[in-house]
Parts: structure tokens; C-alpha cells; sequence
């Protein structure tokens, strides 16, 4: 036993001896393993996106055998048989195909779907998470930009994919893609010849749609991908503010092997989640929906959940149509299909040098800050949100009008008026909420914590007991600095009650019995 | 007074609207109407025609004709003459519970019936008798045995799936009015809405579409609607397409996954 | 670290020290990366205890639970009835091939990425580290050297002193890069008149006759072939016509009722009366929608609406096809009717204006310019 161990010992010894004899490793490899990486639950987010990507890769390749991407019409013969003997394209057959006829092909292509749904989720939740924190400021600006336009990549891989199969749901999708395309003044019309080669549909859009959405956007996307990674490697995580944190440090583990097991072990999670999802939740079930005829359509057509804001805001512009007869017409999709989508690229884009620019802060800022201290950015982005929701509801208001007995011209309009309205009352309440929650940690800080305990002085007033988090003054003020951490709001956060514990369902770690440390990262404040 | 009585049911309606409006953006009613296939299975029912008027007359006297006047004359503003809509109309809305109607609205529901399925044949042979109108061939069954899914898949897409769907679930009309869904619909019913083009439905007469057609399109829809169980999956997300998918890649994949990232890294 | 945590970082060894352990030897790899040692301990101070060798169990189960759904999920692939034949309802073993694959699958990748992160967060010791952040830019003697390394090299190349060469190598260089683009002058194409002229026109497509009306399985249609309250699609009857090479041709027949033909005659436009484009009480609109091109095809016989599922814009049938509700801002053009001798419908001309969603240089009639 011991003598073979000796012997791997020796073998890794030797082989690694002989790796670094040519590619110099030695160096490079230690500074690899040793860098620290700070511990936080919001800073795996866009690593669901990243591990969606890679399976993205994995099973589209696996789809890639078996797709023909081609608008040749053939007549239908394989196993699905309301479609036998019915005329399509060979794109669509060979989707098909891959339902019905390959063997695991249709859990592949749910799991392709899936996986785009995740990734394009991912990308919106890892994006507010960036944003509230602050965690685009310098010197992260580029890696920001480079985060949209991976979003805006997503959108048109994934739009691109739900145009592959030319069935009915897909290509009732490309008609309103070419209407927003003519709609562009002077250009519309030569685009969208350019785009279908002549009328729509043409015979050529799927070969060009195949080539950008197995090629060229994904190429783009891991050319960006690999960039945004390598950023936040070059120019280290940034970290939430607390006891030994400061600007120019990194606390955390090890890359090696704490981060990069639980990496891994989250990545296989991603898989297991989405590879459970599509055996269990069916999706594009494109055999219902036939072959794409210009004359034919269904209730309830939809894009991909991602695409579903651009469609809500179309939905929703009123019917506004500017013309100067008989010369020129500018078609009132044109203000939300193109200027809203350009709007929607460039002002996440430059917002990090718009913000620069009103708060006239230069600095480098590498500790996050809590989105209750910057009112105005995280009303802002509430805003956003609240436009963006209700842009998605409105994509699908008439399933919710069918599902919810409501009118459709009641869902419409409330959507006009809402969209309007809401954003504006979200920034409110969400300025006024964020002031509130200051305001209660610095009565914490000064006062210290609400105990819940009443007592009564001698003149008969009640007042509540107040743990003050140091010793206080006579006056029973403490002088406490807010540095931007969390501040405790439960007795129990310091130590008088039974210590904090870890874990969702029950403990998921062994309470420290370290009492000094314990007191340091909970009061936020040095011995 | 009456006028004014009207106009409250009418705010009475409109804030009631908005309410469910609100409910419904609550996700447990969200995921309620996800998971649940809304499967109210219809007893077939037994199409022989036993005509009798005067039973019938009897019957629309006491529960039809205070909004469809007598004789099926049709009263203005509350309900449409009845003359020449034929048995088949009448069987349809009767059997589906449609008719008697419970309440003025933007369009009668579907229900649980008020009349048994002999009485709904009474009433329709009282209309007959009024004045003609399409029926339901006795041979249905035999057509629909020999009808071809993929022609009847044809048709669907050109003349229903605007407004049923692709997979038959329904859709929303204008002005609260919707396309109901077609799961766990008989064979007659459909035929006897594609005949009769109930409410806001247009007619498909045997001259648009022959009994034939209409015997594919039912094959096809029972095809995707009824028999045949989702290949893709344990819960097919009430055919919606991808809205419930949006919502479901929330729901569960963003959701387990966030509550993963608790588990694995630190909290703050 | 803050100035006062920097006393009691360990300094620097002197690695040719044969007595230095291991730990000792790793801690100075850590020095030199900037990186201090905050808190480090083993996860089960006593190797081996019970709490210890039971975790080990767990883990170690869950590698055995993902590797044995692992081999089912291979042995669903292969052994599991899975072609489709018909319809089938899941008390047929081939309904349930999916999701069996998703299922084992599914629960093999996640037991394996529960065992990796459990060795992980139970059985990895309990550390905290802090590295220096040298954040900013490089220092200024690093920029001096850069400096001055590209100014040599700006001049060797002679690039200040050779202005001309520079606006030589620009002018040569552009052309290039156009030449680089120019392969997709390719894709270009006149759009011509195909937003304009559809196969209802039958001197383009019908060798100057006029287009007759068919339903998709090509029947001629008659005016018989539609009742009171209902509607057909209809398509060009020429070859190919009810392909998608006429994307922009399919049109919505409806046969209304007596006293809706008779409000819709009151309501027509000008342009509409001058052809006579209604034949009795038939009228037949264009069924591609003018707010982005969806077919308009949820015709309502009792509102008498017309909706566009995608983007809910409403039509009034019998005002000219006007929307009434939604983004649309254009009727639905009216194909103008008429029955030959044989007593097929025919279209009298193409659609007065041009179908389907706008564009720039759309031509328009002065009536819809009122709308």
C-alpha cells in the first residue's frame, strides 16, 4: 500500500517535472491554485448562465447531425400521423425526424430548448444582481457592455433557433420580424429582400439563419464569453463591504480546491436541472403546430419568453402612423420593433458612463454596495423592471385574457396605462422603501437593536429595552460608523440569543464556538 | 332606475374584472391553471332523434323564451331567433350547459347542463319544427372511423387553429369574448359546432366543409386533443406555448437554482 | 489588509532551509501571491471520528446513486420501447421514453453534483484567506518604459516623419476593407413590386386574365360553397397559389348576413364603390394583417370583428375592414369580387392597395389617407 503510493507520488512528481521542463509551469500554475475567490450566493448567477451555454454547445452539436436546414418541400412520411402525406420543408421533416425518429432526439431538443430559456433567464437575474450592487462601476464599465451585448447575442442566437424548424409558431415569428424590418425608413424594403432573398419567405432564410445561429453568434458569444471571464479573473471579484474587506483586498478561498469543486458540483447541478426539466416538462411541441403557411395561424402565438417584451410593446404602441401622402409612411411598429430595440441596446449599454457622468464619481470601487444605499440607481432599475414585466405580460395578455376570463381590450389597455404609470410608482415606493431601510440602520447603529422587551419608568411611561451593539455613552448613544455591511437586526445576530444558523431546511454547519471572530463579523466592527 | 341598476352590474363587472385581473397575477392560480389539465370529460351521448314538439314547446316556454321570444322569434338585445338554427344547434348549447344561459355576458360558457339529454332533443325538435336547419348526419361514427388525420390536421390549421389553437386549448376573442378549448369534447359536439357556428363562431356548413371534412377534422382533433398522451414530457404546460414555458423556467429552473446557490456559497 | 494586520504577516523564508515543513513551504508560495491565511483548520479537528467517516459514507453513496441512474438511464436508452406509432396514452411504455431519459439522467447528474459539492463544503477544511488587490493601472515606471518603447517604435516606422506614406497606406487600406464587404452585395435585391403587386394579379401571373378564387385543395370556389355567417380562406387559383410563394395573396371570403352587406354597402369607401368590389352579400378582405403581416383570421360572425392573434389589432367587417382596436392603423384591403360565367368567384383586379404591413414608400389612395 504504502510502497504504490509512494510510486504515484513519484509518477506526478516526474510527470509534472516534465511538463514544466517545456511549458514553464511551475509559476503560473501556483498563482492559478492559490488566487482566492470571495464566498457569496449572488455570485454564481452568471454561472448558470455560463454552464447553460455549455450545454447549449453540447446538444445543439448532437441536433447539428441530424438538421437539414433547408426550405426544399418534400411530403411528410415518418411515424407522427397527422402529418403523413402532408407537403413542408425539409427543416421542418428533419425536425421531426428528430422527435419522432431518433432515437433520445426529442429530449435532446427539449434539452437544447430548455437550455436557452435558462441561459437567457440566467443572463436577466446575473444582470440585476449586477446592476443593483453597483458592481458595473470602473473599473468594470467594459465588462458590463460586453455582459449586454451577450444578452443582445442570446436574443438573436435564440431567436434565430426558434426559426429553424419552420413550423407554424416559427414562422408566423419571421412574418413579424419582416414587418418590423420593412418598417425601417428607406431601408425596410431592400433589407428584407436582402434578408429572404426577394418576397418573404423566400427559400433561402433558413440556410442564413442556420449559418448565424450555429456559426456566427455562437462563435461571437464564446469569443465575448471567454473575454467577460477572463475580465473578471484579470480584475478580480469584487466583494461585499465587511470586517477586513476593504478596496484593495479579496477575501475568500482558495481557486484550488474549494472554488473549483463547488463549481463543478454546480455545473453538474445545471445540467441535472435542466436534463430533469425536459424529461419532465414538454416543450415546442412543433408536430401541433404544421408546416408554416403564410394564410395559417394560431391563437396564442407567442415568442420565447425573452423575446416576449419586444412583442408586448408592439402590441401595446398605440396605432400611431405617420404619412405624408402619397410619398412616405412611417409605420407605427417602426417606434417600438426598432427604435425601442435600439433604445433597449444602447441605454443598458452606456449606462455605466451615464451614471458616471450624474454622480460625477471617478473612482474605482471594488466593494459592492447595497442596493439601499443608492435610492435613486436601485429605483431605477426597479423601474426598468417593472416596464420589462409588464412588456412580457402584455407579449402574452391573450393567454392570460383565455386562462383568466378577463377582456382582451381591458388587458390591452391596462397594459398601455401601466406601463406608463406603474414604472413610475415602482421608482417611488422603491426611493421611499430604500430610505426607510437607511433610516432603520442607523437608529440600529445609534440606539442599538429593538429588543421587544416593554418595561415601565417610574413616571408610567412605556418604552422598549435597546441592546446597544458597544458600549454606550451616558446618554445611551452609541458612535457607531455605518460602513456600508450589514447591519443586525435580531438579537440572535449577536450572540444573545442561540447563535445564527446556517441552512435552508435545518443547520448546514456546526456553530463556531470562536467567540472573538464571531463578534467581529457580526457587529461589523474591529476589537 | 332600471337604467341605472344596469349601469352598477356593469361597474359591478368591471371591478370584478379587475379583481380577478389582480388574482391572477398571483402565481399560485398561475401554476394552478399550468399543471391542471382542465379534462371535464363529456358522456357520449346518444344521437338518435326522437322528435317531440309538443314536450319541447313546453319546455321552451318555461326556460327559452324569455330571451328568445316566442315561437323563436328572437327578443332584441337579449337573445337571437331561434328559427331555422336546427336541432343540432340546440343540442349543442343545451348539452354543454351553454344554454339556458345564467346571466347576460359576452358569451355563454360552457356548464354543467340544466336539461337531460333527452329533453335537450325535445327542445331541439321543437325548433325543428319552427323552421328547418342542419343535423347531425347518423352515420358520424362510421365517417369519423374512416377520416384522415392528416387531412383533418390540414383543414384545422386553415379554418379553426386561429382561434381554438394549435393544440386545441382555446384562445381570447375580442372584448372578454373567447374560443373555448376543445378537451374532452364528443364527436357530436364538434360536429354540431362546426354546423351551427355557435355565438361568435362562424358557420361551417356542409357546403364549406362536407361531412367528410368535418369527419377529418374531428378525427384530428381527437387525435391531438384526447388520444394521443405529450411524448415530450410528464406535464405539457397546458399547451400554451412558450408563456407558461417563461414561466416555468422561473418557476422551477431559475428557482431551484437560486435555492442551490444559497446552499453553496456564504449569505453576506 | 489594514496596516495593523500587516505585523503579523509571516515573512519571507529562506527556502534552502532543509528543516522547513511542507505547510511552511506552502504558506511562502502564498507570500509571494499576495495572499495571507486568515483562518485555516481541518473540518473534523480529529481525523476519523464517527462524524467524519459518516460523511464520507454519504458522499460516497451519492457518487454510487448518480453512477447506478447513470447506467439506467443507458439501459432505458437502449432497452426502452421508444418509436412512435399512433397515438398513445401513458399506459403505453413508449409515451414514458422521454421523460425516463430526463428522469434517470436528471437524477444521475444531480446526485454526482450533490456528492462533489458535499465533499466540498463538508469534507474540504474551513478556510479564509485575503490576497492583495493591486487595482488601477500599471506603475509609472512600467508606463515610462512602455512609453517609450512605442514612441521608438512610431519612429522607427518613420510614422511622424513620412506623413504622406500614412495617408498613402489609409487610402490604399480603405478601398481594401470595402472590398472585404463587398462579397455581400451578393444578398442584395431589388425589392421591385413584391410588397406592391400579389398573385391576385392576374396580368403578372395569369397571362392577363383575371385570378379566380380557389380554396386550398384547388376547388374553384362558387358562391354556394359559403353560407350565411361563414367564411373561407381563398387562395389565387393559379400554380402555386396557395404556397407560401404568395405569402402576401390569401384572403378571408366571408358571406355576411343580408342586413350587415347592407351597412357595409353604406359604409364603403369611394374606391371600393367606383370598382364595385362587393359581389351580393360577399365580401372578401385580405387576410394578412396591416400592423405586421399575421393572417387575420379569427373572424367573429357575431361581432362582426376580425382579430390578428398576434398583436390583437381588431377590423370592423363590415366598415371596410377598419381596425377598431389594437396597432394596426390600415383597413384590411378588399379584394374586388366578381362571378363569371361559369359561376366562379374571379377577382376583378388586384388589391387596390398594397396587403400586409407598411413600408416607407407604400403607395396609398387619398380615401385611406382620411382614415
Amino acid at each position: 500500500m504504502k510502497r504504490r503510493k509512494g510510486t504515484n507520488e513519484n509518477l506526478m512528481t516526474k510527470a509534472g517535472g516534465e511538463l514544466d521542463d517545456r511549458f514553464k509551469l511551475a509559476g503560473p500554475a501556483r498563482v492559478l491554485m492559490n488566487k482566492v475567490f470571495p464566498d457569496h450566493w449572488s455570485f454564481l448567477l452568471g454561472e448558470i448562465a455560463l454552464f447553460s451555454f455549455i450545454l447549449l454547445l453540447l446538444t445543439g452539436t448532437f441536433l447539428a447531425l441530424f438538421f437539414e436546414p433547408s426550405m426544399t418541400h418534400v411530403t411528410y412520411e415518418g411515424s407522427y400521423v397527422p402529418l403523413q402525406g402532408v407537403g413542408m420543408s425539409k427543416a421542418y421533416e428533419s425536425t421531426l425526424n428528430i422527435s419522432f425518429e431518433v432515437r433520445g432526439g426529442l429530449i435532446m431538443r427539449q434539452m437544447h430548448h430548455w437550455a436557452s430559456l435558462l441561459f437567457m433567464a440566467a443572463i436577466l437575474v446575473h444582470m440585476m444582481r449586477v446592476f443593483f450592487t453597483g458592481a458595473f462601476r470602473a473599473p468594470r464599465e467594459t465588462n458590463w457592455m460586453i455582459g449586454i451585448l451577450l444578452f443582445w447575442l442570446g436574443f438573436f442566437n435564440g431567436f434565430t433557433g426558434y426559426s429553424l424548424p419552420d413550423d407554424g409558431l416559427s414562422g408566423t415569428g419571421l412574418r413579424i420580424a419582416e414587418g418590423m424590418t420593412e418598417s425601417v425608413p428607406f431601408l425596410g424594403p431592400w433589407v428584407s429582400a436582402a434578408l429572404f432573398g426577394g418576397a418573404f419567405p423566400g427559400d433561402e432564410v433558413i440556410a442564413r439563419f442556420y449559418i448565424l445561429h450555429v456559426f456566427v453568434l455562437p462563435l461571437a458569444l464564446l469569443a465575448l464569453i471567454t473575454v467577460h471571464v477572463g475580465l473578471v479573473f484579470a480584475q478580480k471579484h469584487t466583494q461585499w463591504p465587511g470586517p477586513g474587506r476593504t478596496e484593495h483586498n479579496v477575501v475568500g478561498y482558495r481557486m484550488f480546491p474549494n472554488y473549483v469543486m463547488k463549481q463543478v458540483g454546480f455545473m453538474l447541478l445545471v445540467f441535472g436541472v435542466v436534463t430533469a426539466m425536459s424529461g419532465l416538462f414538454q416543450i415546442n411541441p412543433l408536430w401541433m403546430f404544421g408546416p408554416y403557411e403564410a394564410s395559417v395561424v394560431s391563437s396564442g402565438s407567442q415568442p420565447d419568453f425573452y423575446v416576449m417584451f419586444m412583442d408586448g410593446l408592439i402590441r401595446l404602441f398605440p396605432a400611431w402612423e405617420f404619412r405624408v401622402p402619397p410619398y412616405f409612411t412611417l409605420p407605427a411598429v417602426f417606434w417600438p420593433g426598432i427604435v425601442g430595440m435600439g433604445l433597449s441596446v444602447l441605454l443598458p449599454l452606456l449606462y455605466p458612463l451615464l451614471e458616471r457622468r450624474f454622480t460625477k464619481d471617478r473612482g474605482h470601487h471594488n466593494l459592492l454596495q447595497r442596493p439601499r444605499d443608492t435610492p435613486a440607481r436601485t429605483g431605477l432599475g426597479v423601474m426598468v423592471i417593472v416596464f420589462w414585466v409588464i412588456g412580457v405580460v402584455s407579449g402574452g395578455n391573450d393567454v392570460f385574457a383565455q386562462a383568466f376570463h378577463i377582456s382582451l381590450n381591458a388587458m390591452t389597455w391596462g397594459g398601455r396605462i401601466g406601463i406608463v404609470v406603474l414604472p413610475i410608482v415602482a421608482y417611488y415606493l422603491t426611493y421611499r422603501f430604500c430610505l426607510g431601510l437607511q433610516q432603520h440602520d442607523r437608529e440600529v447603529l445609534a440606539h442599538g437593536l429593538e429588543t421587544g422587551i416593554l418595561m415601565r419608568d417610574p413616571e408610567g411611561r412605556f418604552y422598549e429595552v435597546h441592546q446597544p451593539l458597544v458600549e454606550p455613552d451616558e446618554r445611551g448613544h452609541t458612535e457607531l460608523e455605518y460602513s456600508g455591511a450589514t447591519v443586525p437586526k435580531k438579537m440572535n445576530r449577536i450572540g444573545v440569543l442561540e447563535p445564527a444558523q446556517r441552512g435552508f431546511f435545518k443547520s448546514i454547519e456546526e456553530p463556531s464556538d470562536e467567540d472573538g471572530r464571531r463578534d467581529q463579523i457580526e457587529t461589523g466592527n474591529k476589537r | 332606475m332600471a337604467e341605472s341598476a344596469k349601469r352598477r352590474r356593469g361597474w359591478r363587472k368591471r371591478l370584478g374584472a379587475l379583481a380577478r385581473f389582480t388574482g391572477a397575477l398571483v402565481i399560485v392560480g398561475g401554476l394552478y391553471s399550468v399543471f391542471s389539465p382542465s379534462l371535464y370529460a363529456q358522456e357520449a351521448e346518444d344521437n338518435a332523434v326522437d322528435s317531440d314538439v309538443v314536450k319541447g314547446q313546453e319546455l321552451y316556454d318555461t326556460s327559452c323564451i324569455s330571451c328568445h321570444g316566442d315561437n323563436g322569434e328572437g327578443v332584441d338585445g337579449r337573445g337571437p331567433s331561434l328559427i331555422g338554427v336546427g336541432t343540432a344547434s340546440v343540442e349543442f348549447q343545451v348539452n354543454t350547459g351553454r344554454m339556458p344561459m345564467a346571466a347576460q355576458g359576452a358569451q355563454a360558457p360552457a356548464g354543467d347542463p340544466s336539461f337531460t339529454e333527452e329533453e335537450a332533443e325535445w327542445i331541439g325538435a321543437y325548433i325543428e319544427y319552427l323552421g328547418g336547419g342542419g343535423t347531425v348526419p347518423d352515420d358520424l361514427a362510421a365517417l369519423v372511423e374512416n377520416a384522415e388525420e392528416a387531412a383533418g390536421g390540414d383543414l384545422y390549421r386553415v379554418n379553426c387553429s386561429s382561434c381554438h389553437g394549435y393544440a386545441g386549448g382555446g384562445g381570447a376573442l375580442s372584448s372578454g369574448a373567447h374560443a373555448p378549448s376543445l378537451s374532452g369534447t364528443t364527436d357530436e359536439e364538434l360536429y354540431q359546432a362546426m354546423l351551427t357556428g355557435p355565438q361568435n363562431m362562424p358557420v361551417f356548413a356542409d357546403n364549406e366543409l362536407t361531412p367528410e371534412q368535418k369527419a377529418d377534422i374531428i378525427a384530428y382533433v381527437q387525435y391531438i386533443v384526447n388520444d394521443d398522451a405529450d411524448p415530450g414530457g410528464v406535464f405539457s404546460l397546458g399547451r400554451f406555448g412558450p408563456s407558461t414555458e417563461g414561466v416555468a423556467i422561473f418557476l422551477v429552473g431559475i428557482t431551484s437554482l437560486l435555492l442551490a446557490t444559497l446552499w453553496i456559497a456564504g449569505k453576506s | 489588509m489594514s496596516a495593523d494586520n500587516d505585523d503579523n504577516r509571516p515573512d519571507e523564508v529562506d527556502l534552502s532551509d532543509p528543516k522547513l515543513s511542507r505547510f511552511e513551504v506552502y504558506r511562502e508560495g502564498l507570500r509571494r501571491d499576495g495572499i495571507e491565511i486568515l483562518h485555516y483548520e481541518p473540518r473534523y479537528p480529529k481525523p476519523g471520528t464517527k462524524l467524519e467517516k459518516r460523511m464520507e459514507r454519504i458522499v460516497a453513496s451519492l457518487f454510487f446513486g448518480s453512477g447506478l441512474f447513470a447506467t439506467l438511464f443507458v439501459a432505458a436508452y437502449i432497452f426502452w420501447p421508444w418509436e412512435y406509432d399512433g397515438a398513445a396514452t401513458w399506459r403505453d411504455p413508449r409515451t414514458w421514453y422521454t421523460p425516463i431519459l430526463g428522469i434517470t439522467l436528471g437524477l444521475s447528474l444531480l446526485l454526482i453534483a450533490f456528492a462533489v459539492l458535499t465533499w466540498a463544503k463538508k469534507l474540504l477544511p474551513v478556510e479564509e484567506l485575503v490576497q492583495e488587490r493591486h487595482d488601477g493601472g500599471s506603475s509609472s515606471e512600467d508606463r515610462r518604459l512602455a512609453e517609450s518603447t512605442v514612441d521608438t517604435v512610431v519612429d522607427d516606422m518613420g510614422l511622424k516623419r513620412r506623413p504622406f506614406l500614412v495617408k498613402a497606406a489609409l487610402l490604399g487600406a480603405a478601398p481594401l476593407g470595402l472590398a472585404a464587404v463587398a462579397p455581400l452585395g451578393g444578398l442584395i435585391k431589388d425589392p421591385g413590386d413584391m410588397l406592391t403587386v400579389t398573385g391576385w394579379n392576374g396580368d403578372k401571373h395569369n397571362g392577363g386574365n383575371p385570378v379566380r378564387l380557389m380554396m386550398k385543395d384547388g376547388a374553384l370556389v362558387r358562391p354556394d360553397m359559403v353560407s350565411t355567417g361563414g367564411q373561407i380562406t381563398v387562395y389565387p387559383a393559379i400554380e402555386g397559389g396557395a404556397t407560401n410563394e404568395f405569402a402576401s395573396a390569401p384572403t378571408l371570403l366571408i358571406r355576411l348576413r343580408a342586413q350587415d352587406a347592407e351597412q357595409l354597402r353604406e359604409n364603403l369607401y369611394p374606391m371600393y364603390q367606383d370598382v364595385d368590389a362587393m359581389w351580393g352579400d360577399f365580401v372578401a378582405y385580405s387576410k394578412i394583417c396591416t400592423h405586421v403581416g399575421c393572417p387575420t383570421s379569427l373572424y367573429e360572425q357575431q361581432s362582426q370583428r376580425l382579430l390578428c392573434p398576434c398583436h390583437q389589432s381588431q377590423f370592423n367587417a363590415i366598415d371596410n375592414g377598419a381596425p377598431i382596436f389594437g396597432p394596426a392603423t390600415r383597413h384590411l384591403p378588399m379584394l374586388p369580387l366578381d362571378v363569371d360565367d361559369e359561376g366562379h368567384f374571379f377577382a376583378k383586379s388586384d388589391f387596390l392597395v398594397p396587403p400586409g404591413p407598411a413600408f416607407w414608400n407604400r403607395p396609398s389612395l387619398p380615401e385611406e389617407d382620411e382614415q
